[in-house]
C-alpha cells in the first residue's frame, strides 16, 4: 500500500440510494455516529430482562414493592439511551452543522419513544404493576436527569446520575415517601409526579438541544 | 538513576497516576449521599445493637455500591478498547495484565476507601449509642469482598466487551442481581432450599441477633469463599483473555502471545476460583437453623452455640422488669409501660412476679414446640411465674415504627397473661390467631383503664365470619361495659373467671 492509497478520497455515496433524500441520510448518519442501533439492541436486552423477571417471578407482582424491579430496568433503559448523546466529533461538528440542535432533539425524542415502546412490547400480556403510564413516566423523568447530567459529565458518563437517582428511589420506595419528585414510587395517576418528571425531561431536552453533551471530561477519563 | 530502579518504580508510578485520574472520584460524592440517605438513616432507625446496625452493610450499603462498582470498573476496563489503542499499547514494554492491574487497583482503591469510610461512620455512630457489645467484623469482610467482586465483574465485562454501553449495562445487571439476591435471601426458611444465603444482599436480622448467642460466622465464611472464588475465577479469565483472541494462526499463537507462564497462572486462577465457589455453594446447601443463626456443619464451631453470659439490667421493686444490657436504653420505657398494667392484674391467679427479656423465638413456632432447646418460650411460664418477652414484642423500635413500641409492649404483656399461649390456626402456615372476642374485650378494657390507647386487633376471618367470634363493634361495646366497672369490681370478676376466660370458653355476653 502506498501513501497515495491511504490519501485516496473516500468513495462517493452509493448512487441512487441516498440521493433522493439527503435529509434522511443526514439523520441516519447522525444516529449511526451516536451508536443508536447498538443502543436499540441494549434497550432490547433491558426489555428481555424485564420480561424474564415477570415470567420467572423474580419480583413482587403486586403491592407496594412491585415497582422495585421494574424501576431499575426502566431507569437502566434511560441510562442506556442517554449514552447516545455522546458525539465522537466534538467541536468541529458544533461549528459545522446548523441542523445539529434539531438532530439532537429528534434523536433524544425518538430514543425515548423507542425505549418506552420496547419495554412496553416486552411486558405485553404480563400485567406489569402500574402499567405503561408508570413506565413512561419513569423513562422520561430519568432520561431528563441523564440529559442534564450529560451537559456536565459528557454523554459517556451520563448514566451515573440516573443510576444514583434510581438507587435513591429504591430507598424512597422502602420508606414510603410521597414527594412528587420521587416519581418512580408514586401511583400512575399522580399529577405531581407527572409534572416533576415532565419538567425534568423538558429541561433536560431543552438544555441538551441547545448545548449538547460535554465532550471533554468523558474523553479524558 | 539506573534503568533497573526506574523499572521497579514503574508499577507504583502507574498506579499513582491511575489513582489520581480515576473516574471513581466523580462518583464518590454520589456514593456518600446515597450512603447517608439509605444506609445511615435506615440504621439510625434501628436499636443501637451492634449486630442489627451492622446488618445494613449487606442489606442497603451493598445495593448502593454494587451498580457503581461494576459500572465504573467496566468503564475503566473498556478504555483501551473504546479508544482503539490496544494495538498501540501492545507494543509497550508493560504487559496487558500489568496495565489492567493498575487500572483495577485504582478503581478498587477509591471504592474501598468510600466503602470503609461509610462503615466507619456507621460504627462510630453505633459506638456512641450502644450499651453493650462491640463492632462485628464479618459483615465488613463480606462487604469488602462483595465490592471487590462487583468491581471485578464489571471490569471483566469492560475488558472483554469494550463499548460505550458496557458500563451502564454492567451497572444495571449488578443492581438487578442485588435485588434478585435480596428476594432469594428473604425466602430462605428452615426446611426450604438454603442456596439463597449466598446472596450478596441479605435482609436485616432480628432485633436481638448476636446478643444472647454469638452469630455463627458460617454463612459469612461461605459468602466470602463464594464471592472470592468468583473474583479469582474472573481474574483468571482476564489473564487468559489474550489467548482467547485466537487469530488464524490458531490457539498456540494465542498462547504464545499471552505468554506460557501467564496462561498457566490464568488457568490456575480460573480453576481455583471455580473450585472455591463450587465448594461454598455445596456447603451452603447443608445449612440449617440453629440458636446462633444459620449453621453449616462443616464450618460450624459448637462453641458459638453457648449462651453469651450477661447480667440483666432491672428496674422496679414488687414487679421487676429486666432487659438485656444491650437494650438498657429501653429499660425505663419498658418499666413505665409494664408497671401500671401489672397493677391491674396483681394478685390474680397466674400473675407473673417479674418480666424478663429472652432470645427471639417466633411465637408461633414456640407454641408448636419448635423453639430451640434451652431457650425459654415467650409468654408467662416458670416457677415463680415470669413474663418472658423478646425484643420484637414492642420493646424497641425496628423498621421505623416507634408508635407500636410503648402500647404494643403493654398489649403483648396483657395478651400473654389473659389469653395464654397464642392459638395456632390450621394449615401449613400455622398463623397465630387473635385472642377470642371476650379476651380482646378484657385486654382492651384494661389498657384503657391504665390510660393507653385501645389496641388494634386484626379482623381475622374464617369460614365467612370473624375468628374471634364477634365483630369489632361488639368487642368495643363489651370492652366499654367492662371498663366502666370499678377497679375492685374488675379485679374481683377476673379473680373468679380468669381460668375460663383464658381457656376461651367465655363469650362476650358473659362479661359483666
Amino acid at each position: 500500500m502506498t501513501i497515495a492509497d491511504i490519501q485516496k478520497p473516500a468513495a462517493p455515496a452509493a448512487p441512487g440510494r441516498w440521493r433522493a433524500s439527503p435529509g434522511a441520510r443526514l439523520v441516519w448518519l447522525h444516529m449511526r455516529s451516536r451508536r443508536v442501533p447498538a443502543a436499540v439492541f441494549a434497550l432490547a436486552v433491558c426489555g428481555g430482562v424485564l420480561r424474564a423477571a415477570l415470567q420467572w417471578g423474580w419480583l413482587f407482582r403486586t403491592g407496594h414493592f412491585a415497582q422495585e424491579f421494574p424501576m431499575i430496568v426502566e431507569g437502566g433503559a434511560a441510562a442506556v439511551l442517554v449514552i447516545t448523546t455522546h458525539s465522537p466529533f466534538g467541536e468541529p461538528e458544533r461549528t459545522g452543522s446548523r441542523w445539529l440542535p434539531y438532530l439532537r432533539l429528534g434523536t433524544a425524542l425518538v430514543m425515548t419513544g423507542v425505549a418506552i415502546g420496547i419495554l412496553q412490547l416486552a411486558v405485553t400480556g404480563a400485567s406489569l404493576d402500574g402499567g405503561v403510564l408508570v413506565m413512561a413516566r419513569n423513562v422520561i423523568g430519568v432520561t431528563g436527569i441523564g440529559l442534564l447530567s450529560s451537559l456536565v459529565t459528557g454523554g459517556l458518563l451520563a448514566w451515573i446520575l440516573p443510576m444514583a437517582y434510581i438507587a435513591f428511589a429504591e430507598y424512597a420506595l422502602l420508606q414510603l415517601w410521597t414527594n412528587p419528585w420521587t416519581w418512580p414510587v408514586r401511583p400512575p395517576a399522580d399529577r405531581g409526579a407527572w409534572v416533576c418528571a415532565s419538567v425534568v425531561f423538558a429541561a433536560g431536552l431543552a438544555a441538551f438541544m441547545i448545548r449538547g453533551a460535554r465532550t471533554r471530561l468523558a474523553e479524558d477519563s | 538513576m539506573t534503568a533497573v530502579a526506574l523499572s521497579r518504580r514503574g508499577p507504583a508510578r502507574v498506579l499513582r497516576i491511575e489513582i489520581r485520574r480515576s473516574v471513581v472520584l466523580w462518583a464518590v460524592p454520589l456514593l456518600l449521599a446515597l450512603f447517608y440517605f439509605d444506609t445511615f438513616r435506615t440504621a439510625a432507625g434501628f436499636p443501637a445493637v451492634w449486630t442489627v446496625r451492622s446488618s445494613v452493610i449487606t442489606d442497603h450499603m451493598i445495593a448502593d455500591f454494587c451498580p457503581f462498582a461494576a459500572g465504573l470498573a467496566a468503564w475503566v476496563a473498556s478504555r483501551e478498547g473504546r479508544r482503539k489503542t490496544s494495538d498501540l499499547l501492545a507494543t509497550t514494554v508493560r504487559p496487558a495484565w500489568a496495565r489492567q492491574a493498575s487500572a483495577l487497583g485504582a478503581t478498587l482503591f477509591w471504592l474501598l476507601i468510600a466503602f470503609l469510610a461509610g462503615v466507619a461512620a456507621l460504627y462510630i455512630d453505633t459506638a456512641v449509642q450502644a450499651t453493650w457489645g462491640g463492632p462485628p467484623l464479618w459483615p465488613v469482610a463480606v462487604g469488602v469482598v462483595e465490592v471487590v467482586t462487583f468491581a471485578v465483574i464489571g471490569f471483566t465485562a469492560g475488558a472483554l466487551f469494550p463499548g460505550r454501553f458496557t458500563a451502564p449495562l454492567a451497572a444495571i445487571g449488578c443492581f438487578l442481581l442485588a435485588v434478585i439476591g435480596l428476594h432469594a435471601a428473604g425466602g430462605v426458611k428452615p426446611g426450604t432450599s438454603t442456596y439463597g444465603l449466598l446472596s450478596p444482599t441479605t435482609n436485616v436480622s432480628l432485633g436481638d441477633v448476636g446478643v444472647f448467642y454469638r452469630v455463627a460466622p458460617d454463612v459469612a465464611i461461605a459468602q466470602v469463599m463464594f464471592m472470592g472464588g468468583v473474583t479469582v475465577a474472573l481474574l483468571g479469565l482476564l489473564t487468559l483473555a489474550p489467548a482467547f483472541r485466537v487469530s488464524y494462526h490458531g490457539l498456540l499463537a494465542g498462547v504464545s502471545r499471552a505468554g506460557r507462564w501467564l496462561c498457566v497462572a490464568g488457568v490456575a486462577l480460573l480453576a481455583a476460583g471455580v473450585a472455591a465457589s463450587v465448594t461454598a455453594f455445596s456447603l451452603v446447601g447443608t445449612a440449617h437453623m440453629g440458636v446462633s443463626g444459620w449453621e453449616i456443619p462443616a464450618l460450624h464451631d459448637a462453641a458459638s452455640d453457648r449462651p453469651v453470659p450477661y447480667t440483666p439490667d432491672c428496674a422496679g421493686t414488687s414487679f421487676t422488669v429486666c432487659v438485656h444490657p444491650a437494650f438498657s436504653a429501653y429499660l425505663a420505657s419498658a418499666n413505665a409501660e409494664l408497671q401500671p398494667a401489672f397493677a391491674e392484674i396483681a394478685g390474680l391467679p397466674g400473675a407473673p412476679v417479674r418480666a424478663e427479656q429472652v432470645a427471639s423465638g417466633d411465637g408461633v413456632l414456640g407454641s408448636q414446640g419448635l423453639n430451640f432447646a434451652g431457650v425459654p418460650k415467650p409468654g408467662v411460664s416458670g416457677t415463680p411465674l415470669v413474663y418472658y418477652f423478646i425484643s420484637d414484642d414492642g420493646l424497641s423500635p425496628l423498621w421505623d415504627i416507634p408508635a407500636v413500641v410503648g402500647p404494643g409492649f403493654q398489649q403483648n404483656f396483657l395478651t400473654a397473661f389473659i389469653a395464654g399461649p397464642p392459638r395456632v390456626g390450621p394449615g401449613p402456615d400455622a398463623a397465630a390467631l387473635s385472642p377470642t372476642a371476650a379476651q380482646q374485650a378484657v385486654i382492651t378494657a384494661l389498657m384503657t383503664a391504665v390510660g393507653s390507647p385501645a389496641p388494634q386487633w386484626g379482623e381475622d376471618m374464617g369460614n365467612g365470619g370473624p375468628t374471634a367470634g364477634a365483630t369489632p363493634a361488639q368487642i368495643t361495646a363489651a370492652a366499654q361495659r367492662f371498663g366502666s366497672l370499678s377497679s375492685a369490681a374488675r379485679h374481683a370478676w377476673l379473680a373468679a373467671n380468669l381460668p375460663a376466660l383464658r381457656a376461651g370458653t367465655l363469650g362476650l355476653g358473659q362479661l359483666p
